[in-house]
């Protein structure tokens, strides 16, 4: 007989009927322990919260539970610090001496990911078009690090299954172990092993040493100050934050592409469709929304490390005018030329921080990470978003390629009662001249 | 007694062993020396006029009672059985449970208190087992599924893939299997698991099988003593599948009783399947000897593996602190039964003097403990636990080398009951160490209390070291500490 926790309430068409199970590691990896760079501790109270959605038929029928964990044994091997789990360094003289919590690390003890099923009594395509806010929270198992580090898994995966046959993948990463591009490229690998091709190699050298330099006295303007972190990494916003997704189509793009006129410094479509989120929600805080933090791939200056934090940091101000009375081309050229870069002065800062939502709203530039290419079978998801756990007040934007690659998918990270406004304020920028 | 006259002993033994081991022989040759010398010194025609001169009567009687009395002697006897060979369930590295995530889904899942956690860390990490044991798919699940179809599932893959690994290695097809006995002792559904290997191989209707059900880890012996027998009344050349294994699904216990939380920590999946025989061609094990040994008739000892309820209803299995002791009883009972059959002369003649000078002269003296190392070259001892074969190490007084083939089947495989005993010779076999003429001892322990032994010996050891060490016996063996820390 099944031992269900309890009786579960089920509200119609929400998701239920959750069953946990952990996928390890094949091989024993042996106990040897995975140095966290300090970039990776800027980032430790985030989660990256993403969502794949693949369309009912034949070959996702095919795809029971089963046999989407047999390929995360041997995936696991290679990306074993995955499969670990959180511990602090023993304490030592120098530590005992300032009172600070010791240094985290990751052990690698074969832990392994926690993979959770359930069920929606609800179509994919109806749950798609209702748009509900917040929807990435029901897909994606919605656990942080803590209270226990020693038995937080650093990676769920969610699989649903809709009463139409569809599925939905929902990755929960803990940001501490890497950035977007490096949570991207590893799930890929995993649907390249259940595809049955071989990945390429997994890179883990050289290891991460803790930087040597001076710590900032202040924390840098792209971030925030919380804490001191015990061992619950998140630290609750204020208010209550949802994700929402919304769809930047072609034509929009092209007509923002356009408006640029003599600020044809030609402006990439990040920093365009930024722009327009930037001046939609300063004109909903009616103002104080004057600096922006800016996170961006930049693939040049990427190490080839397969988990890595590298993603750069800075900050913009708008010079003088409220963001929402500017142009959004005028933004976008703000967002091309002057960008503040302290992705370094982030990294050494010894404290606590939020980095998106922290000190201010946060743009992030998804571009280049190729979202779509997660094919299970051959399949490909109709519709991915990547939102964001543990953002602080600020909220943060999300820009991501779409389905065809021409236009966008922005995920908005914001308070619960400004997507209401977000959505009104946006739908007329939204529409087709 | 001084350190000059016991080392002159030691020197001495060897010789002892050897006259006394022989002692048929060395009497027989001067004897027989006597005999053709009188016959010599009679001469031929002295002899050819005594022979004429018996009586037909006593001639006849001096010929055919040794004739009746061989032929009767080769007809009665019983038919020697052989293991035409044998096959473990290869684990599955998507089965493995690594410490840190049992550990883990013990403390995830509220059922199971502060105190029981703290508890099975401590058991786990004094153990002996390591990190690559294997846990069936139901209990990756936080809570473990125990429903009836996962604990099929588990039987089937356990049992299909070990018999589909013997009949390939043997060659034998599922027609020409004339006997067949299964013996999983805490999960038995209807249909049998016989009737479900009938099904899958599609046997000959009057195959003669038997399930074994609540037998305790012991039952593996139990099954091969239960296949020679009915073995002996089959017709000559049948074939007898023997297949041992033990289903966990169903039987993880959920509650907070400590002693019931131990089978949690160590039994894992496991089984195995043997092929026997009376044909011997082909053969590569030669039965010599079963012996059981049941000590139920006692409360204590009845009491010591005992299946129940606990104050909130969760079923488990209770062992009783004082397993150890009885283990040890047991054992003993077992090994004088043994002895006798399996000693050489020399060991015994020593037994018997110890035996009777204690008797007779002074209770003090120190009993003769015989050295089985003279009887059998390979000890394969249940792997229950660390406890259990530390104890047997020491009354045994056997060395480490004899007991790395049970504390590495502890460390890679677990507890895997009634079937450990076939992944200890698979070891013994793929570290290259068997040789033609070795003996083995299995000796078995188990609910009841029960201690049943076999003794095999070696005609034709395995090829190579395919079976279930194929892929990490490099890795053997491993320095296992007392305390594994993580």
């Amino acid at each position: 007989m099944v031992f269900e926790q309890e009786q579960e309430e089920v509200t119609p068409g929400a998701v239920h009927g959750y069953r946990l199970s952990t996928v390890v590691p094949s091989s024993v990896t042996g106990e040897v322990d995975y140095a966290l760079a300090d970039a990776d501790l800027a980032f430790k109270l985030h989660y990256l919260r993403g969502v794949y959605y693949y369309p009912p038929g034949d070959v996702a029928r095919g795809l029971a539970t089963k046999v989407l964990k047999d390929p995360m044994f041997p995936w696991l091997d290679d990306y074993f610090p995955v499969a670990g789990r959180v511990r602090r360094a023993e304490k030592d003289a120098e530590a005992a001496a300032d009172g600070a919590p010791r240094r985290p690390y990751i052990k690698c003890n074969d832990c392994g990911v926690r993979i959770v099923e359930a069920k929606c009594d609800r179509d994919m395509d109806e749950w798609l078009r209702d748009d509900a806010p917040d929807r990435l929270r029901q897909l994606c198992y919605d656990k942080v690090l803590g209270p226990e580090l020693f038995f937080s898994p650093l990676l769920y995966v969610q699989i649903t299954n809709f009463k139409c046959g569809g599925l939905a993948l929902g990755f929960s990463w803990a940001h501490l172990i890497g950035d977007v591009p490096s949570a991207v490229t590893c799930f890929n690998k995993w649907a390249q092993i259940l595809s049955g091709k071989k990945p390429e190699a997994t890179v883990l050298t050289p290891l991460n040493k803790p930087l040597q330099g001076q710590s900032p006295a202040a924390a840098p303007r792209s971030v925030k100050q919380v804490g001191p972190i015990e061992d619950h990494w998140l630290v609750p916003a204020g208010r209550d934050m949802a994700c929402y997704s919304f769809h930047v189509s072609e034509t929009v793009l092209k007509k923002l592409q356009q408006q640029q006129g003599r600020h044809a410094a030609a402006a990439g479509t990040f920093e365009l469709v930024s722009a327009l989120v930037w001046q939609t929600v300063a004109k909903i805080r009616g103002g104080d929304v004057d600096t922006v933090t800016v996170v961006r791939t930049g693939a040049a200056a990427r190490s080839g490390k397969s988990l890595a934090n590298e993603m750069t940091v800075g900050y913009v101000a708008s010079a003088g005018s409220s963001p929402a009375k500017t142009d959004v081309a005028e933004l976008a050229a703000l967002l091309t030329k002057n960008v503040v870069d302290e992705t370094a002065a982030v990294a050494a800062f010894q404290g606590d921080v939020l980095v998106y939502g922290g000190a201010n709203l946060t743009l992030v530039d998804m571009e280049q990470v190729d979202v779509y290419a997660l094919e299970i079978k051959g399949l490909r998801p109709v519709h991915v978003e990547y939102g964001m756990d543990g953002v602080g007040e600020e909220g943060a934007v999300l820009v991501q390629p779409d389905a065809d690659g021409r236009g966008r998918l922005v995920t908005a990270v914001l308070p619960r009662d400004e997507i209401d406004s977000l959505r009104a304020a946006l739908g007329s920028a939204l529409q087709v001249a | 007694m001084s350190m000059g006259s016991s080392a002159q002993l030691r020197r001495l033994k060897p010789l002892y062993q050897l006259v006394v081991n022989n002692i048929l022989a060395i009497v027989a040759v001067p004897l027989a020396a006597a005999v053709l010398l009188r016959a010599a010194s009679l001469g031929p025609e002295e002899i050819l006029a005594r022979a004429l001169a018996l009586r037909p009567a006593h001639m006849f009687l001096c010929a055919f009672l040794p004739a009746a009395a061989t032929v009767l002697y080769l007809m009665l006897r019983p038919r020697a059985v052989y293991l035409v060979d044998y096959a473990c369930f290869r684990t599955n590295p998507n089965c493995r449970v690594p410490f840190a995530t049992f550990l883990e889904h013990s403390r995830v899942w509220p059922g199971f208190d502060e105190r029981s956690v703290r508890f099975m860390t401590r058991l786990l990490e004094r153990s002996g087992l390591g990190e690559e044991t294997c846990l069936p798919y139901a209990q990756h699940y936080i809570p473990p599924s125990r429903d009836l179809e996962s604990s099929r599932a588990e039987a089937e893959l356990v049992i299909f893939s070990a018999i589909d690994d013997l009949l390939a290695k043997t060659g034998v097809s599922p027609q020409d299997i004339d006997i067949l006995v299964v013996n999983c002792s805490l999960f038995a559904p209807t249909p049998s698991f016989t009737d479900m290997i009938m099904h899958r191989y599609g046997l000959r209707k009057d195959v003669r099988n038997v399930h074994l059900a609540g037998m305790g880890c012991s039952a593996g012996l139990i099954s091969v003593e239960l296949a020679r027998n009915l073995l002996q009344v089959a017709p000559r050349g049948a074939r007898a599948l023997v297949v041992s294994t033990e289903t966990i699904t169903p039987n993880y216990y959920m509650g907070k009783e400590r002693a019931m939380l131990l089978p949690n920590c160590l039994f894992r999946m496991g089984g195995a399947a043997a092929l026997l025989s009376t044909d011997g061609a082909g053969a590569r094990f030669r039965l010599a000897h079963v012996v059981r040994t049941l000590r139920g008739a006692s409360d204590s000892a009845y009491h010591c593996v005992y299946q129940e309820e606990d104050d909130r209803g969760n079923v488990g299995i209770n062992l009783s602190k004082d397993l150890m002791n009885i283990a040890g009883d047991a054992l003993k009972a077992n090994i004088t039964a043994m002895g006798p059959l399996v000693l050489p002369a020399s060991e015994q003649l020593l037994f018997a003097l110890s035996f009777i000078a204690r008797k007779v002269l002074n209770n003090r003296i120190k009993p003769y403990i015989p050295d089985f190392r003279t009887a059998f070259e390979h000890f394969c001892i249940h792997a229950g636990g660390r406890a259990v074969i530390d104890e047997l190490q020491r009354s045994l007084t056997l060395s480490d080398e004899q007991v790395e083939a049970s504390r590495m089947t502890l460390h890679r495989f677990g507890n895997t009951s009634s079937s450990s005993l076939w992944y200890e010779l698979a070891y013994i076999e793929a570290k290259g160490r068997m040789r033609r003429g070795d003996r083995v001892w299995m000796i078995g322990f188990g609910s009841g209390f029960k201690c049943n032994s076999a003794a095999w010996e070696c005609i034709r050891p395995a090829a190579n070291a395919d079976g279930p060490w194929a892929n990490c016996i490099h890795r053997y063996p491993v320095h296992i500490p007392d305390v594994l820390k993580h």
